[in-house]
């Protein structure tokens, strides 16, 4: 029944997205397209519903803004190792090892910690590192005496400058390669991060025992790593010549 | 099948004999290791695979997922077996991947949106060309329950019985989720 464009009885709400999908019949279609033809709010809600199954249907699919496969490439496998500048292979090809996937710098925590532990010798601290006997390198290393100790973090600080040294030079001799943002922000942490270094160096000259300081310093260190390691694997995904 | 869920199968992609020729080719020399195969597949599909996962995880989530899917299909491609077209089988790959996701997602953040939140995604009409990217924001931020059907069912064509069976829920759950999902919706066309 119609009383001026208004059907009696319940409007039937779900049963609309079913009659504009068309998967009423029978009785059921009879009655949904008797209530719709008679409810100017029923028929307004299915049109309604028809534009937005229209514009669901005419959504264009887009690329991603950024490429990603970059990262595929890498978590496949299927970046080819990197080229190197001559320089670079020179000065300590010990600490680089190439693989498939890339290449990487491999220093360890531990192997940081005595690093930033020389820093703080080499910095003009006390002889902490040769009073101590809790280096975690040391520890590894079976317990050596101090001499051989500063010895052993004097070679894990230049293991690290080797490393940074190398991967700012594969950065630099790839510098076109990345996008000027990328540069920048890169740039931007890298700053960042030697500030961080340098603050830590300047505590550890008051108080070269401090773990905290030496652990923290540490940290920053490994942190210009990975932040130039992960640089230079952008560079080397973005490699796109046989694999 | 991708993992314990019972699974969908989604419409086929329209694909023509010539692309389905070099997807061939080229799954089979991805399944034997060429990358450059692989990443011409990649190129081919990329555009649907995020933009799946675009709707149906929002755009924090997308890229992440879409190489997940990629990755995925790199290593499972030898049980590729060329019943149906790749982009077919990838994007069941896809969907079920995103629906585990999903799923964790929800456990995660139990998020519901509240109409508000669709209503202040209102179109500039004096600016029709802003209207896709409206709606598209508003699939992003309807309640998870809805988007997922209204992505499945009415952009991928998916029917309420399949999307039952994948997101383990009845037809008539999957049929209310989507009327609550379009009623969401047509405010940002500017009804309702």
């Amino acid at each position: 029944m119609n009383v001026g464009g208004f059907a009696t009885g319940p409007h039937p709400e779900l049963e609309l997205s079913a009659y504009v999908d068309g998967e009423l019949a029978g009785e059921a279609l009879a009655r949904i397209e008797a209530h719709v033809l008679a409810c100017d709010a029923c028929r307004a809600s299915v049109d309604d519903l028809r534009a937005v199954t229209t514009t669901a249907r005419a959504l264009v699919d887009a690329r991603p803004a950024t490429d990603l496969w970059p990262g595929i490439a890498r978590r496949i496998g299927a970046v080819p190792p990197l080229e190197f500048p001559q320089h670079a292979r020179r000065q300590a090809p010990a600490v680089m090892r190439i693989r498939r996937a890339g290449w990487r710098i491999s220093l360890s925590w531990p192997q940081l910690l005595a690093a930033a532990a020389c820093v703080a010798v080499l910095s003009g601290g006390a002889v902490w590192w040769g009073l101590t006997s809790q280096s975690a390198t040391i520890r590894e290393a079976g317990g050596l005496g101090g001499s051989v100790q500063a010895t052993a973090a004097d070679y894990e600080i230049q293991r690290y400058d080797s490393a940074v040294a190398d991967l700012q030079a594969v950065l630099d001799h790839n510098h076109d390669r990345l996008d000027p943002e990328t540069v920048r922000t890169v740039e931007s942490n890298l700053a960042i991060i030697d500030a961080a270094i340098a603050q830590a160096r300047r505590a550890l000259l008051a108080d070269p025992s401090n773990p905290y300081l030496n652990g923290h310093l540490a940290d920053q260190m490994k942190r210009k790593i990975r932040v130039l390691q992960q640089t230079a694997d952008a560079v080397t995904a973005d490699y796109t010549g046989p694999s | 099948m991708e993992h314990s869920r019972p699974g969908v199968t989604p419409p086929s992609v329209p694909e023509s004999a010539r692309s389905r020729g070099g997807d061939a080719r080229d799954v089979a020399l991805a399944a034997a290791g060429d990358a450059d195969a692989f990443r011409r597949l990649y190129e081919a599909q990329v555009g649907r695979i995020h933009s799946l996962a675009r709707r149906m995880l929002g755009y924090d989530l997308a890229d992440e997922a879409t190489q997940d899917v990629f990755v995925r299909a790199w290593q499972k491609l030898g049980t590729f077996r060329g019943e149906s077209a790749f982009g077919t089988w990838l994007f069941r790959l896809a969907v079920n991947l995103m629906l585990t996701r999903r799923a964790q997602l929800a456990v995660k953040r139990g998020r519901e949106v509240v109409d508000d939140e669709l209503l202040g995604l209102q179109p500039d009409r004096s600016r029709p060309e802003t209207l896709g990217m409206d709606f598209e924001t508003a699939i992003g931020r309807l309640p998870e329950g809805a988007r997922q059907v209204f992505v499945l069912h009415d952009i991928e064509g998916y029917t309420h019985e399949e999307i039952a069976r994948a997101l383990g829920v009845t037809a008539g759950t999957s049929k209310a989720q989507l009327h609550r999902a379009r009623l969401l919706l047509r405010r940002v066309l500017g009804k309702g």
